[in-house]
């Protein structure tokens, strides 16, 4: 089993980035290993890489039914546990069922939708990465594992390919 | 009601439902001593707000005479003396817009109840009672000895930031209707009397229970000078008033 | 092409550069020390004031709300019947403020109005300041408000839940809902620019964004979670908002006082918060761009000509809601009613009630048809005040002047405000405190959006003349 390291190059665009993509290919690196730190979202078409999967819609939608439970539980059970009578309203009255209901069920969409970014995310983390700070400067970096005895030809592949800088990438404190 | 199937959001009451306690006034009769005033206050245990806060509308009273007139003494137009208190209607406006169901309605007396240790103090039903005979506690009134001594034990001392308004009286109520159920016969016409109708000396008010057509409440109520107050809002107070039969109000 | 052909060509794109933000691109990292330059450079200046503010804050808050709490609401100047007062408008004014943030943030990014995006972090502060003051001028009304966690729905031994007939307890639901949504909402765009900050920081404030940042660094995956968040997030905190403002309008529709017992109060009051929001959001753009660093760059004349658009906008659909109301009561014919509008307009406040027609409609509609006047960014603070001072009024008019006449005229009394006044000015302050503070902290541009508007942003030639063409990146 060849030994695998993990290398960083940095490209000052999108578009050497994406050619260093395809030649990475071309080298035998599978789409798996090839990860893209970017410092603005760039879109998985423009680096034609395969669709990034999310979690974050269906724990949107789950949130929601949660949501829209707890609601039901406030509208539809709660008043019967101390009946008690008002005004000119039965026990559950009408259009307010749908305000709780309503407000509960966004509470739950979107308490969801934050949590299952976390999650997907696996934030918040604090162990070391790859990463170099020029990303958040606008540079684009290619984070890719290429096997120990092939590292000079990826390095000058990447280099070709017009990467301000290629390092074997340290996992630092962020 | 409806013949449908559909849920009726509304309560199953009929419109015409009576409940069990009542009043009359008779405004024709009413000579505007505010005997009636005082007397609530003293047995309910109604602080004393003050000169200043009283001139700020704030006195505390759960009944209050109303009387509107123009014009300068001798040649003065009057309407007669009104005391309004607490209509504890059968649809109550204050009700529903408690948040925390301080303001609740009592199925036994057919009263509407304040639970004074449930209210946080936002004045919503004060603002959405249309007779505004809703009262609040806007601070934690001295009473100066010895007129501390003077408290009724059967009533709750109310502190700051709570609602309170008239109550039928209910402590004697309860306590009519504890004896009663205790002596096993039902209440007697009569027997129970607020602190406002025991007192006035015109004798205006009559108190009962008028689901009981044969109580003097019920039969007083079936007058020909019956009104109700803001009756058009729907609230069916439980409080009728008789005007329009006096001498002195057909000629001034 | 002659000489003078290229030169008023390269003009007329210097001219378009020098407008449009988004067709001025800069290198990322000059963008990053520009906003990192205007978070850390702080004059003296700042400090006075800042020192200033956190005295109001102290006394004219903190202190006199101990004193309101220990004393009772009687040293305010409530009475019957005006059992709501300024608390109330100072309530329904701080939720107004509020939703211009989600209106930028979130409806201007459903349209895809680009001009939103150096502002869009600056106005979703103002939405969660603004609901912090909001809450706090609750919680001053109640009487008794260390018993306020009754409005919880919690599981207790007496069975006892909330009141859900009550709107005061949708208002409670709606409220805390948007509260929640809108703190994400503004926190998740927020993760890049942190970690950029974390990247170009030293000592305890790397720390802090270390923290805050929960190890960003902008794999596609992360991207990916993120956007697709802030995506449902635009889209389902627009109803939410829409719902929040309703519902206060319920507090006053759902009763039965003459002028609160209104239809048209729901859609009112929300056009009604849009638009002291979106004045609130001007005023607050022009500081930013001339007290701050370099933010001349990043606010234009482009942006307040736009604000100033949606003010115009926002103006005559809230004129056509007052109207509804104003006329249909007028109509109507109700005794009380009358009464109560020969208050509003004739009584002793009949000033506060023409100053808001003026605020709010003659003054806009006379001013903010001019693109010069628009742009011009001390003329829009004026406007924009104008309107939050008249929309206050008009909030005013509705809750106390309202409560005054009703269908016991022997109860009829002027409400006076006492300590409300001191505690208005605190939650104020509080407000402009909390920004300040917010602005030292965090970036208040969201650099990658903007980098990501002036990706989208190309000049294209369409016969003689140079067009701009916008990418949709989604």
């Amino acid at each position: 089993m060849t030994d695998k390291h993990l290398y960083l190059a940095v490209f000052a665009d999108i578009d050497p980035a994406v050619q260093a993509v395809d030649r990475l290919r071309e080298l035998g690196v599978s789409d798996e290993d090839i990860n893209i730190i970017s410092g603005i979202p760039v879109t998985q078409k423009m680096l034609g890489r395969p669709r990034q999967w999310t979690n974050v819609p269906r724990l949107a939608l789950g949130g929601a039914i949660a949501g829209f439970l707890a609601g039901a539980f406030l509208a539809f059970v709660v008043p019967y546990l101390y009946p008690l009578h008002v005004g000119r309203q039965g026990i559950i009255p009408g259009p307010p069922t749908f305000v709780v209901l309503f407000e509960l069920t966004m509470l739950g969409l979107m308490a969801s939708t934050f949590l299952g970014v976390f999650l997907d995310s696996r934030f918040p983390t604090y162990s070391p990465k790859e990463y170099v700070p020029a990303i958040s400067d606008g540079r684009v970096a290619l984070l890719f594992v290429c096997p120990a005895d092939m590292e000079a030809k990826f390095i000058q592949a990447m280099e070709t390919c017009g990467a301000d800088s290629v390092q074997p990438a340290e996992a630092q404190k962020l | 009601m409806s013949q449908t199937n559909l849920p009726d959001f509304k309560t199953e009451q009929s419109l015409d439902e009576t409940g069990k306690w009542g009043m009359v006034i008779d405004q024709d009769l009413c000579t505007g001593c505010q005997a009636c005033v005082v007397a609530c206050a003293m047995e309910n245990n109604i602080p004393i707000v003050g000169e200043s806060d009283a001139a700020y509308n704030r006195a505390m009273y759960w009944i209050r005479t109303e009387r509107f007139w123009s014009g300068v003494y001798p040649d003065v137009k009057a309407t007669p003396f009104q005391p309004v208190l607490c209509q504890q209607c059968g649809f109550a406006p204050c009700e529903p817009v408690c948040p925390v169901f301080a303001s609740v309605h009592s199925e036994t007396e057919q009263l509407n109840l304040q639970v004074y240790n449930r209210c946080v103090g936002t004045r919503y039903c004060g603002n959405n009672c249309p007779y505004i005979v809703r009262i609040f506690n806007w601070r934690d009134y001295k009473r100066p000895e010895p007129l501390d001594n003077q408290l009724n034990p059967d009533v709750t001392v109310r502190r700051r930031g709570v609602m309170e308004k008239c109550t039928f009286c209910v402590q004697r109520i309860r306590k009519a209707v504890d004896k009663a159920e205790s002596e096993r016969r039902s209440v007697a016409d009569g027997e129970v009397q607020p602190a406002c109708v025991q007192t006035c000396p015109a004798n205006a008010l009559i108190f009962g229970q008028i689901d009981d057509p044969t109580s003097q409440v019920s039969r007083a109520a079936a007058s020909g000078r019956a009104v109700k107050l803001l009756e058009e809002l729907g609230t069916l107070p439980r409080i009728t008033y008789l005007k329009g039969g006096s001498d002195y109000v057909r000629n001034s | 092409m002659s000489a003078t052909a290229e030169t008023s060509e390269q003009f007329e794109l210097g001219k378009m550069r020098e407008e449009h933000l988004m067709l001025d691109p800069r290198p990322r990292g000059e963008m990053n020390s520009w906003v990192m330059d205007a978070m850390k450079t702080t004059s003296w200046k700042f400090w006075v004031i800042f020192a200033v503010l956190s005295v109001v804050v102290a006394v004219c808050l903190f202190y006199t709300w101990g004193y309101l709490i220990a004393e009772g609401i009687g040293v305010a100047g409530l009475t019957r019947p005006v059992y709501w007062g300024v608390f109330l408008v100072n309530t329904v004014f701080w939720i107004g403020i509020s939703h211009a943030g989600t209106f930028v943030s979130a409806l201007l990014r459903v349209f895809k109005a680009e001009y939103r995006r150096p502002f869009t972090r600056a106005a979703e502060l103002m939405t969660t300041f603004g609901l912090v003051q909001a809450g706090l001028s609750i919680f001053m009304h109640m009487g008794r408000v260390w018993l306020s966690y009754w409005l919880f729905p919690y599981p207790n031994e007496r069975t006892l839940w909330p009141n859900f007939h009550s709107p005061l307890s949708w208002d409670f639901l709606a409220i805390n809902t948007y509260l929640l949504a809108s703190t994400m909402y503004l926190f998740m765009p927020l993760i890049p620019d942190i970690a950029m900050a974390r990247d170009r920081s030293t000592g305890w404030r790397k720390t802090l964004y270390r923290i805050l940042s929960l190890g960003f660094r902008g794999t596609e995956g992360e991207w990916t979670h993120l956007r697709t968040a802030m995506n449902i997030f635009a889209f389902a905190i627009l109803p939410v908002m829409f719902s929040v403002h309703t519902i206060v309008a319920w507090d006053f529709a759902a009763a039965i006082r003459p002028g609160w017992n209104s239809t048209i109060f729901g859609p009112y009051f929300v056009i009604g918060a849009l638009h002291s929001g979106i004045a609130a959001v001007a005023m607050v753009l022009v500081v930013i761009r001339a007290r701050m660093k370099n933010m001349k760059y990043f606010i234009r004349p482009e942006h307040f000509n736009a604000l100033g658009t949606l003010m115009l906008l926002v103006s005559m659909g809230w004129a056509y809601f007052f109207f509804n109301d104003y006329m249909v009561q007028w109509y109507g014919g109700n005794s009380v009613t009358d009464a109560l509008q020969h208050f509003h307009e004739r009584g002793p406040l009949g000033w506060m009630w023409f100053g808001m027609l003026i605020l709010n409609i003659v003054i806009p509609w006379a001013t903010l048809w001019s693109k010069k006047i628009r742009s011009t960014p001390w003329a829009l603070f004026a406007v924009g005040l104008g309107i939050n001072i008249g929309m206050w009024f008009e909030r005013y008019i509705i809750i106390p002047i309202s409560l005054t006449v009703n269908y016991m005229p022997f109860t009829w009394r002027a409400y006076v405000p006492a300590v409300e006044i001191p505690l208005s000015i605190g939650t104020l302050a509080f407000f402009i405190l909390l920004y300040m503070t917010a602005s030292r902290l965090i970036p208040l541009v969201p650099v990658w959006e903007v980098q990501e508007g002036q990706m989208a942003h190309t000049l294209r030639k369409v016969g003689k003349e140079t067009i701009v063409s916008v990418a949709d990146l989604e």
